[in-house]
């Protein structure tokens, strides 16, 4: 047994090998990792869960706003989810209590990203050259400062 | 165990001289490799046993194994208003300057062709002069293309980017080490490293709300509807039943990524 000594040291070290190498896998190697292919598993609910969804559709704003809800839904916007112009719901209102006032920008640039003639709109999709719209209504100056809001209703718009 | 296999080399004249009661060099090594093999087997079988036990959903309420998503595109509906990516900033907190959803818009000529995107398209797009006359003129909605055979997930040195069985390609921030592999991978222009923790991050399909039923938030906001979400495994489904009877193209198919975006009405012109 004398002469085999060398034989048990190696032996040793490699148990002492195997023993370091899975214990320091068990830290190192994140708890989910690997379950389902080569990524943390653990992640796919954190971001399930990374945050509460922040637009809540039309619904979620007819709850309260029924009477715009149902002028909206029979226009021409009718399409137009309520939160293009407002806004996310979660900016606004939390547990069906108001938070803060819904952001909506009045300038002509609301109506101007989807209504203004630009190169690639499609053609039958309704859009106005604001600079000869602003003159055939008769007012002077710029488009800058015009307010589109106050002639059409941006609920139920009519051409 | 026999000491003289016949494939192998005749022992030392050491070994070979080795008294009984004692291993010999060749009876060590093959009890060591019996012995690291049989270890890998008890260790990697544990790991499999933990595999097998896994739980079918992801969260609760929710299986992953239940639905397959689908993005389609139809670029003739564009208006090119913005609102998707106004939606997708809102939704997601993209950092100002990022884009996870962009629109390009395309001034095309049989000689030539000009791509904007001011803002990503964020504030709408201003009227364009260019120095050719346009024969035709589109807008392109352009997302992470959630592709099947991703190079970025494949160029991931640590597990950071995966794929979900549901069809999401995601990012898990907690291991990116922020070496941006995956953004210079992506053929799409899809990923970016956020300034803030230095990882990178890119569309999620907003899993967020696609696993409680909802949509993504620049599909709820599309107007004309040329943005459409849908599930591959729910029959009836109008994004399956297009992409299952129409003529749909993809972005870069050449590359073989096997995008799960689809486009109706796309243009030879856009990459």
């Amino acid at each position: 047994m004398e002469h085999a000594r060398h034989v048990f040291r190696a032996i040793i070290l490699l148990v002492v090998v195997v023993a370091v190498v899975s214990i320091g896998r068990g830290f190192l190697v994140p708890k989910s990792y690997g379950l389902h292919g080569a990524y943390r598993h653990d992640n796919v609910k954190e971001q399930m869960e990374v945050r509460a969804p922040r637009h809540g559709g039309v619904a979620a704003c007819g709850a309260c706003h029924a009477a715009e809800a149902e002028r909206r839904a029979a226009g021409a916007h009718k399409t137009v989810n309520c939160e293009v112009c407002h806004g996310p719901v979660s900016r606004h209102a939390a547990d069906g209590k108001r938070i803060a006032a819904a952001d909506v920008d009045r300038s002509y640039l609301l109506c101007a990203r989807c209504h203004r003639k630009v190169l690639a709109r499609p053609e039958k999709f309704p859009q106005v050259v604001l600079e000869q719209h602003v003159k055939d209504m008769g007012a002077d100056g710029p488009v800058e400062g015009k307010i589109c809001l106050d002639c059409h209703h941006p609920h139920s718009p009519t051409p | 165990m026999d000491p003289k296999t016949p494939t192998c080399p005749p022992p030392s004249a050491a070994s070979e001289g080795a008294p009984d009661g004692q291993a010999s060099r060749r009876d060590f090594l093959q009890g060591a490799l019996r012995l690291a093999s049989g270890a890998f087997v008890l260790f990697s079988g544990g790991a499999l046993a933990a595999g097998l036990h896994k739980p079918g959903a992801p969260g609760e309420g929710y299986d992953w194994s239940e639905h397959r998503y689908a993005y389609l595109i139809d670029t003739q509906k564009c208006i090119g208003c913005g609102s998707c990516a106004r939606a997708c900033t809102a939704e997601n907190d993209v950092p100002e300057g990022f884009f996870r959803t962009w629109i390009e818009r395309y001034a095309v000529s049989t000689e030539d062709s000009h791509v904007d995107s001011p803002n990503g398209g964020k504030d709408g797009f201003p009227p364009l002069q260019v120095g050719f006359e346009v024969t035709k003129s589109f807008f392109v909605p352009k997302i992470c293309n959630h592709c099947k055979e991703t190079p970025c997930i494949q160029v991931c040195p640590v597990g950071a980017s995966y794929r979900t069985k549901d069809g999401a390609v995601l990012v898990d921030g907690e291991r990116c080490i922020g070496c941006g592999y995956c953004v210079q991978a992506c053929p799409y222009g899809s990923r970016f490293i956020l300034p803030e923790t230095h990882t990178a991050s890119k569309c999620t399909w907003c899993y967020h709300r696609i696993t409680k039923g909802l949509k993504p938030g620049c599909v709820e906001a599309c107007p004309t509807g040329a943005r459409m979400f849908g599930d591959m495994k729910r029959d009836g489904d109008p994004v399956r039943h297009a992409i299952e009877h129409d003529r749909v193209a993809i972005l870069q198919g050449h590359l073989l990524t096997e995008p799960q975006c689809f486009y109706l009405h796309l243009d030879k012109e856009v990459r």
